[in-house]
């Protein structure tokens, strides 16, 4: 499989005052396409650091990016706004739902951004909330679900755009043993399924196993690489 | 469009403090409309195109002094003048002082021409009659309909500034321009003369009519150069002039109705400003999520602004239609008292302008937080929790 994400030499650096903080280190990485792997390492690794470079909500300070077939230092905002909107979709930690839009218009939120007609949106957001077997609440705000409804709702949001790439930062971190499980299962369902790259961040061992790879990082640069044995 | 009920939902995720601020914009609004609006119609007197050929003579003294009757004798042979009448405020009391209207002794005869712009519609048999009745009047309609008077009636005035109360008899009930035109009593100058002996020969002014406006400089210059050296001397003005000099005993009225409508609309930008800020504080982390989704800077901020906009514009209906309510009440009950609000009414202009200072209040109490919302990088705000 051709990488879908080409890191070379990224680096990191945040600034407090004048004190520069070295996130990540000259860190080199490809993922193909397809794939499905997980970030972990300690906290201040760069892990999360990492996966905003890769999904174009931040900007290295050196190296280069290439995900999705664009060159992201090369795009300014608008163009990096609109190449996210096409290829990545987010699952957050909070789910991040707008609390005054029901699970039906969350789920429309970033198909507004595209050219589908009122009907085709309708298709488009009935089937992927089919997906995550949520087409009984589709009227519900999230104030009205659980934890792990407002997670697939979140998902379900994230993959109506039909991006090539789901970042997910720390998805089951707010969610209990079982909820977190079914979040994961349905993970991997959309990767084997669908074929959607996946990279998410997680300190949990159990939500790790799910991804084929894991990348540890410690202080910014790649520890090691542990592939997850075929079932 | 279809970000129109992303908006709307929006606005209402407070609806408490949605709804207090549409109330404290509505008010101001309400109150810049009104006041506004009583600049524009205090002006509409000041600055009457009807009276462009009309001049008010009067005593240079001040109106407490007369001048002589024997004076519109020698103004009505110039050769600019058309008509000439005297004119006395009265200031009779209808029955109980609340029943305030004006009420003026004038010369029955060119009455209708002096007036010709604010008389509009008048029986002649009628006028005739009030010229033949010395004990008689004429009332415009609003009056005439306020008081269920029809011509016969008898109206007993009550006299403040003269020792004389008049039983006047309606003999013609006229039609005017506007509503304050329909709120005045005309009677005989000769009755309150026959009937006050200091008012003998004496008049309080007289309403000149020039056969054209472009006469009426030259026409005040000559009747006040004729009597400069006389015992009582005159001051001509336009009448609108000598009704701005009325309007100054209310004080700097434009002055103090534009500075409060100034500090009105600092406080409504103000009151718009915190509500704005506070609800975009409040979503940091979802404009972070909304511009990790695909939404430009651009659109977040076309967003943000219109929500606002939306917000003063709601504020501002509400106060442009309880100005037009509320100007109707003002016009039945200050409006009788003052005869200047008679006709008060919110001009379109003043719609126009809170309508468009209200847009502008949201579009300039939005923007700031707006634009530090949307600078903000999408990181940093998805960590704002």
């Amino acid at each position: 499989m051709p990488p879908i994400i080409t890191c070379r030499a990224i680096a990191k650096s945040y600034f407090r005052g004048s004190l520069e903080v070295p996130v990540l280190q000259g860190l080199d990485l490809e993922i193909p396409q397809g794939g499905y792997y997980a970030l972990m390492g300690p906290s201040g690794s760069g892990k999360t650091t990492l996966l905003n470079l890769i999904a174009g909500i931040d900007r290295p300070t050196g190296g280069s990016l290439e995900v999705c077939g664009h060159a992201l230092n090369d795009l300014d905002d608008d163009d990096l706004a609109a190449w996210r909107a096409q290829h990545v979709g987010f699952i957050f930690q909070n789910y991040n739902l707008v609390p005054v839009l029901n699970a039906y218009e969350n789920v429309e939120l970033p198909l507004l951004l595209g050219s589908l007609g009122r009907r085709q949106r309708r298709e488009r957001v009935m089937e992927v909330l089919g997906m995550v077997n949520l087409l009984d609440r589709l009227h519900n705000y999230p104030r009205q679900l659980s934890g792990g409804q407002e997670q697939r709702v979140a998902i379900a949001r994230a993959i109506a755009g039909d991006p090539d790439l789901l970042v997910a930062d720390e998805p089951t971190g707010a969610l209990d043993a079982a909820n977190a499980e079914e979040v994961m299962a349905l993970l991997e369902r959309l990767n084997q399924d669908l074929g959607k790259t996946i990279l998410l961040v997680t300190h949990d061992p159990k939500a790790a196993h799910h991804a084929r790879v894991q990348i540890h990082l410690e202080k910014g640069v790649l520890d090691r690489t542990v592939e997850r044995n075929a079932p | 469009m279809k970000f129109l009920h992303l908006i709307l939902r929006s606005l209402l995720r407070s609806r408490r403090r949605t709804l207090l601020t549409i109330l404290s914009l509505g008010v101001s609004v309400f109150l810049v409309a009104t006041l506004q609006s009583i600049l524009g119609t205090l002006d509409g007197f000041a600055h009457n195109p009807d009276s462009a050929s009309r001049i008010a003579v009067r005593h240079k003294t001040s109106l407490a002094n007369f001048l002589p009757l024997r004076d519109g004798d020698w103004i009505r042979a110039q050769p600019e003048v058309a008509a000439v009448m005297p004119m006395q405020w009265f200031g009779g009391v209808y029955q109980d002082q609340r029943n305030f209207f004006a009420n003026f002794a004038v010369d029955p005869e060119p009455l209708a021409r002096i007036f010709k712009e604010e008389i509009v519609a008048y029986s002649e048999p009628q006028f005739r009659d009030f010229v033949r009745d010395r004990t008689g009047c004429v009332v415009g309609q609003g009056l005439a309909d306020k008081f269920g008077w029809k011509v016969g009636t008898v109206v007993p005035l009550q006299g403040t500034i003269f020792p004389f109360s008049p039983r006047l008899t309606i003999r013609g009930i006229f039609k005017g321009k506007r509503s304050s035109d329909e709120m005045v009593l005309y009677f005989q100058y000769k009755h309150l003369e026959e009937s006050v002996s200091w008012m003998q020969g004496r008049v309080g002014a007289f309403w000149v009519r020039a056969r054209a406006a472009d006469d009426v400089p030259r026409l005040i210059e000559r009747i006040d150069h004729h009597y400069r050296d006389d015992l009582e001397p005159t001051l001509s003005e336009t009448e609108n002039a000598f009704q701005l000099e009325f309007l100054k005993m209310l004080g700097d009225y434009a002055t103090m109705i534009q500075t409060i409508t100034a500090a009105v609309l600092v406080a409504i930008l103000i009151v718009t400003a915190s509500t704005m800020a506070m609800t975009i504080r409040e979503r940091t982390t979802e404009v972070a999520v909304f511009r990790a989704m695909g939404f430009t800077g651009r659109q977040m901020l076309g967003l943000l602004l219109a929500e606002g906009v939306l917000l003063a514009a709601l504020g501002g209906l509400l106060g442009i239609g309880l100005a037009v309510l509320a100007a109707g009440a003002l016009r039945g009950t200050i409006g009788v008292s003052i005869p200047w609000l008679n006709d008060f009414q919110v001009q379109r202009a003043t719609l126009l302008f809170c309508f468009q200072a209200t847009l502008a209040t949201g579009l300039l109490s939005t923007f700031i937080p707006a634009y530090q919302a949307v600078r903000r990088p999408i990181v940093e705000g998805l960590r704002a929790l």
